[in-house]
């Protein structure tokens, strides 16, 4: 019985692989005849035309000359001919119609074809013998025509021939020149027709324009892949609405990236708002980050290609902004540009060489009396040797946008553990100091291990290394932060939360994640006054975190008034220029010494630190 | 039964009404008879005589298409000629001495395929 079974599986096993093998054929030829049928390539493969005319003689001896190389349908008026059609549209490739018939004419079918979405693709050669007909059914749509008296076999064939192939060659452009997920252009069109445009309109004046959606990434993330393209279809719809009125042309260059060239307008922020709009109930305000870059050329001086470069330029100049907002292109785009090549160009040799210098700003506790010193935040900047120091605020975000800000992370991690170590061994103290953790960072597999071995390696606490990561990398993919913060705490981490106030999380979130500090965002402080509306919205980040159980950060902290006001609504931990600026790592650790009374030799002073003296003049 | 030798002799032009059915001599001979045996031939007298001429110019325009393809240019010469008179709406043409010269033509045409 049982070998019985073995041998009904195996040949279940055989059946099975037969049907995959069936299957596979089935797939291949069905692939073969796609292929068949855009390219001709197949000697075998028949077409079908059909033949409408209402002479009988006519039909016999025009199909007796299409059946060598086609299958031919007959219709013997205009009306049996659309009937037909119907039926057989999915497989006619051309018909040749007869005008003067009974009833619904020649041109009569032209219409309805015209009319009818479904058929407007079959190409038509028109049959007859007046001149005047000639022109006006090549009007009405005809792609051809023949002339009655029928001209010779040879001549009938190579122009039906040639107009089915003319008509696949359309059809196949048409089905690759739109994006099919906004049915705008596709870039290699766009750039064809661009150039047809131009030369269409020599005088016109032309903006081309560039739109992106600044980390789109996010929006499907956090919404849904299906939510991302409902997002980049109204996008299209914006920017249809726009050409509804302005002359031009547009394309979805590549995923999340528009190209737009218009008639010049005046009012960029009015066609911005209108692309926006079509997002207005779907995202809110701060979360539609569309970011547009123009450039104007009334003299055409560039190439079409050219100029939308300089847009795109003038777009990457936005990298920095939160909002939605846009830039006209200037010369000095270019130079940045340039500028930014380099950075990119020197990041290796500067990792070499440590040209990026790791600052210390100190964070104040402000519950005593007297502000001392609890922690300092590791600030990174760069000295580079062309171009002196360059600004975080500039190399951060290119960083971050070519994937080089891992390893900068990496570096100022291992720097800042070091430098807590050296502290306590050069000056007796000890200064937790938290570094800035990156959205990218988030998905690395490694970033505990790593974490865990750089305060290991430098015999620390891991209470005395904290770790700041963003409120939008918290809300941006809320499930993989929640889960890699609380394998960090685990471990002991602290982890605050940054930029406070700047991200979109619900109060409903915020209970659910792991977190040791609101840190809140500069913004509020900034602009802080006794009865601003930054104020109220101070108190309530600080009842916010009471809720909690963790305290707030306040950074930005710039003069006397704003101090005061922090302390009295019962912020506890500020940090600001009014305490201090980021200063020299040395400089910090004989500040907290001297906070604690701890007496310090002159020649534990770093050499190499003074050398940076300059360096930290230019962090003011 | 009608040869091709027939045919010539008559004045069609085999070359061209051959050509058109691929060389297909059989073919070409039933296109001839099918293309003769229409019965507007008949009914065209009629149409003439009730000085019908938007019926007469459609029927004579059919026709003469189907007897341009089989290049009969004894019956297709008058019948065109009268075509384009009633397409031109004359009035005082002399439409069944056309008429009767194209019957004539087409008679004799069909005795020879009958015979």
């Amino acid at each position: 019985m049982d070998e019985f079974m073995d041998g009904l599986w195996d040949d279940v096993g055989s059946m099975d692989s037969m049907i995959d093998g069936l299957v596979d054929d089935v797939i291949d030829s069905v692939i073969e005849g796609m292929v068949d049928d855009l390219y001709n390539y197949d000697p075998g493969y028949r077409r079908t035309v059909m033949v409408v005319d209402d002479e009988e003689t006519s039909r016999a001896m025009l199909g007796n000359i299409l059946d060598q190389e086609y299958d031919v349908i007959y219709a013997q008026d205009g009306r049996d001919a659309l009937y037909q059609i119907g039926l057989h549209k999915e497989r006619l490739s051309l018909i040749l119609l007869d005008l003067m018939m009974p009833d619904l004419d020649g041109f009569g079918v032209l219409n309805a074809l015209r009319a009818n979405e479904d058929f407007r693709r079959i190409p038509v050669i028109v049959l007859t013998a007046e001149k005047e007909a000639e022109v006006r059914s090549l009007q009405q749509g005809a792609v051809d025509f023949l002339a009655k008296p029928f001209d010779l076999p040879e001549i009938i064939l190579a122009r039906v021939r040639r107009s089915i192939e003319l008509a696949e060659d359309t059809n196949i452009i048409k089905a690759t020149e739109n994006d099919s997920l906004t049915g705008l252009y596709t870039r290699e069109f766009f750039f064809e027709y661009g150039h047809r445009f131009d030369y269409r309109h020599p005088a016109m004046q032309t903006d081309a324009i560039v739109l992106n959606f600044n980390r789109f990434h996010m929006i499907n993330e956090l919404y849904g892949r299906n939510f991302g393209d409902q997002i980049l279809f109204r996008i299209a719809d914006g920017i249809r609405d726009v050409l509804m009125e302005k002359e031009g042309l547009a394309c979805r260059y590549d995923a999340d990236t528009y190209y737009l060239y218009i008639e010049h307008c005046e009012d960029y922020q009015a066609l911005m708002d209108r692309i926006n709009a079509g997002m207005s109930d779907l995202l809110q305000v701060p979360e539609v980050r569309l970011r547009m870059g123009v450039f104007s050329d009334n003299f055409r001086s560039d190439t079409f290609e050219g100029r939308f470069d300089k847009a795109l330029q003038a777009c990457n100049s936005l990298r920095r902004k939160r909002i939605s907002s846009f830039a006209v292109y200037t010369n000095d785009m270019h130079e940045h540009e340039l500028f930014w090549a380099k950075l990119l160009e020197d990041f290796e040799l500067a990792i070499e060489d440590k040209q990026f210098k790791v600052l210390y700003q100190p964070k104040y506790d402000i519950t005593g009396e007297k502000p001392v010193i609890s922690s300092a935040e590791a600030l990174i900047s760069w000295v580079h040797p062309e171009f002196g120091r360059v600004s975080p605020g500039e190399f951060i975000p290119l960083f971050e946008e070519n994937g080089l800000i891992q390893r900068l992370d990496h570096y100022v991690w291992s720097e800042a553990a070091a430098q807590v170590r050296q502290w306590k061994d050069a000056y007796g103290v000890t200064v937790p100091v938290s570094v800035n953790v990156s959205r990218v960072d988030v998905y690395d597999p490694h970033i505990v291990e790593f974490f865990t071995e750089v305060v290991e390696k430098n015999e620390l606490d891991p209470q005395e290394y904290r770790l700041e990561v963003t409120e939008s990398a918290y809300t941006d993919n809320s499930q993989q932060i929640i889960e890699v913060v609380e394998r960090l705490r685990a471990k002991g981490f602290k982890v605050e939360m940054d930029d406070f106030g700047s991200g979109y999380s619900s109060l409903n979130m915020l209970t659910l994640m792991p977190l040791d500090a609101l840190k809140l965002d500069m913004i509020f402080v900034r602009n802080l006054t006794a009865d601003s509306k930054e104020m109220r919205m101070v108190k309530l980040v600080i009842e916010i975190a009471d809720f909690l159980g963790v305290p707030v950060i306040a950074e930005g902290v710039e003069n006397e008034e704003q101090y005061h006001l922090l302390k009295d609504a019962g912020c506890q931990i500020v940090q600001g220029y009014y305490f201090s600026r980021p200063i020299l790592p040395d400089e910090l650790g004989r500040l907290a010494a001297k906070e604690q009374g701890i007496e310090i030799k002159t020649d534990e002073i770093n050499i190499e630190d003074l050398e940076l003296k300059d360096i930290e003049a230019l962090f003011i | 039964m009608l040869s091709l030798d027939q045919l010539k002799e008559f004045g069609a032009d085999t070359t061209e009404g051959l050509a058109r059915c691929m060389n297909n001599e059989a073919f070409y001979l039933k296109m001839i008879g099918m293309g003769l045996r229409d019965e507007r031939f008949e009914a065209m007298k009629g149409v003439i005589e009730s000085k019908d001429y938007d019926t007469a110019f459609e029927m004579a325009h059919a026709l003469k298409g189907v007897l341009g393809n089989l290049a009969l240019a004894p019956i297709y010469g008058p019948m065109s000629e009268m075509t384009e008179l009633l397409r031109a709406k004359v009035a005082d043409a002399d439409y069944m001495s056309y008429y009767n010269t194209v019957k004539e033509q087409r008679d004799k045409l069909l005795a020879m395929i009958d015979a």
